[in-house]
């Protein structure tokens, strides 16, 4: 028969800790959390530094102002959420069958760990260890771990760091707990207050055929809940997995450096959130609201999927760089996308190629240097006219076609855009042009070979071109006529 | 008195913390060449161009130059390696590319821009941005041959990029085992580059149509020839050559 099991992982002023978690710099100083819309703005949540200093829920902004060296930070919802989801993924490292409970500023999730001793060791061992990998995610929370729900639940929410409740010694353990955990209404609390009743075991030591009479089913489950004894359906949640990270600046960032700092702290945790399901980055999506409600997006993509923050991080520098937001960030979401991580069976005979995340890394720099759409591999467009082609993003391992027969060709060095000429022609051909510098004279002109085509939309052309030797230097150009507006153009020299 | 070894070998002895073998001659390597494709040039270089060094094409419009870059561009992705072509005047081609073979898709084509670009705030000229981008594809490494096309720049504005850069380079180039090949108007590496080859139109042939052109290509640097069998006195080497380009759509004609 399997014993029922639970573990409950308990944060405090969770909307302070949601804020803090990607600014530890912050973590010893005294910080509160104004929640409301200005100009009535209370505190909702803040740290023992600011309580020691004075500070108290439902302080008005303008007291806790008074209070010297209180940072205030204005609450976010948007961050509470990304909180709770790196909360419930760290938690679902050790169990997957998890139930969350929120009271006031307070967040819990409840997890089933019964028959994890094999995995995780003793349930003094997994709380230490849960208690470990949350700090790492930047939480400070107290584990309770009990046989039954509500007794983990009460416990973790009073005491520090990790406390084991053995099985059948729940009422012990929770008899020291004040009544008001149980957030009673305030007419049964009055009720129990007149009786002289102020903890969880001089609740759950009443008669309960009394309690029952005077206070009917009500007062038998809180005489349950407080002996531990209260049984419980467990809910389990479906936790999506989506790795987003959000976080909002108490002031605007103008500095690359600052948001990278930022940056590399949420990429950090993405990176290890990806790790943690067995899978890699694919793709960072980086949005940032900026001051005056603009916004401004950037896209990474490395070649192949991967979880090397130092990378992902220096290609958001180069990127920042190369796209600079027009004003101060107010707010930064980085979202990704997972992918599975590649498997390349590498040779000892395979050609040098270059190494994939360095490759990444130096397609970047190469946009920055001379702009995006200028580095890549070039496509034919399949056209008949002259010039025609795009630029594709470079990757290695994609197949290409490769002549079987290579024999030296004549090539052509195009000129972009076309240099207009003046050419004086005689019989219809050309014996001399003039480039704006200097004239030249025709030796031979060979042509005019005459295409045109897409007459049925904006893009048609229709030219007569000529391979034509300048006398005076050997070389081989290509004129071409524009026939729709009669202009000579030098579109490239032989070489 | 004392042979003439064993006063070298003394010699060596005293100044060994300082200059480790410092009368003994440095062991010639023989260096690794990757094949032209075109057995004229071939032929010349005994092999083609170096491995991890630098090579220059020089000459004028119309002498071959971008041609013999394409033929070894696509000797080197035919054998299934990438290559990358900085090109400093955009002037590249990639009709032409294709026609001498390149496989386009393992071909890193860097533009270079005219435009002050908004790189840092500083504004790069067109060479600026090409040794950049030399510097940062060589770091990179596992490019198999980098050309840098500098056809239409200025012989006085190449001949600015200090040695310093060239000597970089063939660090560099030799590290990462990547042909570097220099196409210019002039030679601009000097001491750096391991060969030098000056390219000059012969004749362009065809009556009625250009049917293509015969190149003159002359080696004027060679730095290490392989000397595995110096046992005998190497015959008479020639310096100069002769090559064929016909037009692209030229295929079986007979010029």
């Amino acid at each position: 028969m399997s014993r029922e099991l639970y573990a409950c992982i308990h944060a405090r002023e969770f909307p302070l800790q949601s804020l803090l978690r990607l600014r530890p710099e912050l973590q010893g100083s005294p910080v509160a959390v104004l929640d409301g819309r200005p100009p009535v703005e209370l505190i909702c949540s803040m740290n023992q530094p600011a309580r020691l200093r004075g500070a108290a829920l439902g302080m008005t902004r303008l007291e806790a102002e008074g209070i010297e060296r209180l940072r205030l930070l204005s609450r976010s919802t948007e961050s509470e959420r990304a909180a709770r989801e790196v909360f419930l993924e760290c938690a679902a490292n050790f169990s997957p069958r998890m139930e969350e409970t929120e009271a006031g500023t307070c967040y819990a999730c409840i997890l089933d760990i019964a028959g994890t001793e094999r995995l995780f060791g003793p349930p003094a061992v997994l709380a230490q260890r849960m208690c470990a990998a949350l700090a790492g995610a930047g939480f400070q929370t107290s584990v309770a771990v009990s046989a039954n729900f509500h007794a983990a639940l009460l416990k973790a929410g009073e005491a520090d760091g990790v406390s084991v409740i053995a099985e059948r010694q729940e009422a012990a353990a929770l008899a020291n707990l004040s009544l008001n955990t149980l957030n009673l209404p305030d007419k049964e609390a009055e009720t129990l207050a007149i009786w002289g009743i102020r903890s969880l075991g001089e609740l759950a030591a009443l008669p309960e055929v009394e309690l029952i009479a005077r206070m009917g089913q009500h007062g038998k489950r809180w005489r349950d809940i407080a002996s531990g004894t209260f049984p419980h359906l467990f809910h389990p949640l479906e936790p999506r997995f989506s790795l987003r990270e959000f976080c909002e600046f108490e002031c605007a960032i103008e500095q690359s450096d600052s948001l990278l700092f930022v940056a590399a702290r949420m990429i950090d945790s993405l990176t290890a959130r990806a790790a943690g399901h067995a899978l890699c980055i694919a793709l960072l999506t980086i949005a940032m609201r900026l001051e005056g409600g603009q916004r401004h997006q950037l896209t990474l993509r490395p070649a192949l999927p991967t979880i090397d923050r130092k990378f992902l991080l220096k290609l958001l520098q180069i990127e920042l760089a190369a796209h600079p937001p027009q004003s101060a960030i107010a707010a930064l979401t980085i979202e990704a996308a997972a992918g599975h991580a590649s498997t390349v069976q590498l040779g000892l005979f395979m050609p040098q190629l270059p190494e994939t995340s360095r490759l990444d890394v130096t397609l970047a720099r190469l946009k920055a240097l001379v702009g995006e759409d200028r580095v890549g591999s070039p496509v034919l467009e399949d056209t008949h006219c002259g010039d025609a082609f795009r630029m594709e993003a470079f990757a290695i391992g994609t197949p290409g076609s490769v002549l079987t027969e290579r024999k030296p060709r004549i090539a052509l060095r195009r000129l972009r855009p076309p240099h207009p000429v003046h050419v004086r022609c005689s019989n219809q051909r050309p014996v001399a042009f003039h480039d704006g510098h200097q004239s030249y004279s025709i030796a031979v002109a060979y042509g005019p070979w005459r295409t045109s085509g897409c007459w049925w939309s904006a893009g048609d052309w229709d030219r007569d071109e000529w391979d034509v030797l300048i006398a005076q230097e050997q070389s081989a150009h290509l004129l071409v006529n524009d026939r729709r507006q009669n202009r000579w153009h030098l579109e490239a020299v032989y070489d | 008195m004392p042979s003439a070894n064993a006063i070298r070998l003394q010699i060596e002895q005293a100044l060994e913390s300082r200059f480790p073998a410092a009368l003994s001659p440095m062991p010639q390597t023989v260096r690794e060449t990757a094949a032209v494709g075109i057995a004229a040039i071939d032929g010349l270089l005994s092999g083609g161009f170096p491995v991890g060094a630098i090579s220059e094409i020089t000459g004028p419009v119309t002498s071959g130059r971008t041609c013999l870059a394409l033929a070894f561009i696509a000797a080197r992705t035919s054998e299934g390696k990438v290559c990358a072509w900085v090109d400093v005047n955009d002037a590249l081609d990639p009709e032409s590319a294709a026609a001498n073979g390149v496989c386009l898709r393992r071909l890193l084509w860097v533009r270079c821009k005219s435009e002050a670009g908004p790189a840092n705030g500083k504004p790069w000229s067109r060479l600026d941005q090409a040794l950049r981008a030399i510097d940062l594809l060589l770091q990179a490494g596992g490019f198999a041959a980098i050309v840098l096309d500098m056809g239409d720049t200025a012989a006085e504005h190449g001949r600015r990029i200090p040695l310093a850069t060239w000597y970089r380079f063939r660090q560099a180039a030799e590290q990462a085992r990547s042909c570097l090949v220099v196409l210019g108007s002039a030679a601009y590496a000097q001491s750096s580059a391991e060969v030098v080859l000056e390219c000059a139109p012969h004749e362009a042939r065809g009556q009625t149509v250009l049917h293509g052109y015969v190149f003159d290509v002359q080696l004027k640097r060679q730095r290490s020839i392989s000397t595995m069998a110096a046992m005998r006195k190497p015959p008479a080497s020639t310096h100069s050559s002769i090559w064929t380009a016909s037009n692209a759509w030229a295929t079986g004609a007979k010029p």
